[in-house]
């Protein structure tokens, strides 16, 4: 939330940020922003099926030699639902 | 054990030379014996930041030629007993020097000086490939805008394709006072994006034009950035300094102090 908040239109820091982790990741692979954000929303997808995540936090990264993808996908509790 | 540091970015004028100077000068103050070289063909600089450029005779090309003698290209800085300057060539291009000659030159410096310092040229040509064939160790240095980082990430992935993996991060022209507002990146978002090991934060420190304009790095004006570049040192000599956070650095009090000293 405080994340959130901080990542609002007054901060261009943040922005710059996420700019920046996502052209970066493509490039890294030679793939778009675009596809990317694609990417993102079909992983969701498919664990959404089987187990309830939060979406909000899911966070697609890549090293960079050797490329990996790692996805966190934050699982939420059962109680929290 | 000598060691040969290349120090990059990618893109110009975010502070390479100013770290190379620096560093180079901060270690000869520890007693190392330090060579730095200038291996951008073609734009000599690096003379000019330590106030070496009147006594320029052969450079790094006659070198490599043949011309002269290792021992006659380097100059012997006068203020550090143990620092000397490999000055780069105005008249040739990038061209001139292979990375094989390089690597011949790296190689000699070694049998004399604890550490060699390269000072790598803006881009991804010649130059670059140069510099960073006769390395142990990279040095990227980069500001936290977006499009220093963007190159610092694709020079950390050509290193990395050149099989160099000892990469560590300087992050420069920090102002705390931006951060605080939310208007630039913060060192944890830089390494987050760039994801190498960070060696040094520096901030924007107007002392470091007024070092530059005089020809004097290091020359105890008890800046913050002078404090940094030592640690940046110690660092490279195995030492395990802590990473002051960047709000704390050069308080309210500090300041006030350094205004009464004057």
């Amino acid at each position: 939330m405080r994340k959130a908040f901080f990542q609002g239109k007054s901060s261009s820091a943040g922005y710059a940020r996420d700019r920046m982790k996502l052209l970066l990741i493509s490039e890294r692979i030679d793939c778009s922003p675009q596809m990317m954000k694609m990417l993102r929303k079909d992983i969701i997808h498919s664990v959404k099926k089987y187990i309830t995540i939060d979406e909000e936090q899911v966070m697609l990264q890549i090293s960079q030699e050797p490329p990996v993808l790692y996805a966190s996908i934050p699982v939420q509790k059962k109680k929290d639902r | 054990m000598s060691e040969v540091i290349v120090i990059t970015s990618g893109k110009g004028g975010v502070g390479k030379t100013t770290t190379v100077a620096n560093i180079g000068t901060g270690l000869a103050m520890m007693g190392k014996k330090v060579a730095v070289v200038d291996t951008d063909i073609g734009l000599r600089n690096l003379d000019v930041v330590l106030g070496l450029e009147n006594r320029i005779v052969y450079n790094l090309v006659d070198v490599i030629n043949g011309t002269c003698r290792l021992r006659q290209a380097l100059i012997k800085d006068r203020r550090h007993q143990e620092l000397y300057l490999l000055p780069s060539a105005q008249t040739k291009d990038k061209t001139a020097v292979s990375p094989e000659q390089m690597i011949k030159l790296v190689e000699d410096l070694r049998e004399e000086f604890d550490y060699i310092l390269l000072d790598c040229p803006a881009g991804i040509e010649q130059g670059f490939k140069n510099a960073i064939a006769g390395a142990d160790k990279a040095l990227v240095v980069t500001t936290p805008e977006v499009s220093a980082i963007r190159d610092a990430d694709r020079i950390i992935g050509l290193l990395e394709a050149h099989d160099l993996r000892d990469i560590h991060l300087i992050i420069n022209r920090l102002r705390p006072d931006m951060i605080a507002r939310g208007d630039m990146m913060s060192v944890e978002d830089v390494i987050e994006i760039l994801a190498v090991d960070l060696i040094g934060t520096i901030l924007d420190d107007e002392q470091i034009v007024i070092a530059t304009n005089q020809g004097e790095p290091l020359s105890g004006r008890n800046s913050q950035a002078e404090e940094e570049y030592y640690n940046i040192c110690k660092r490279l000599m195995g030492e395990e300094i802590p990473f002051v956070p960047i709000s704390r650095k050069r308080g309210f009090f500090k300041r006030l102090g350094s205004i009464f000293k004057k």
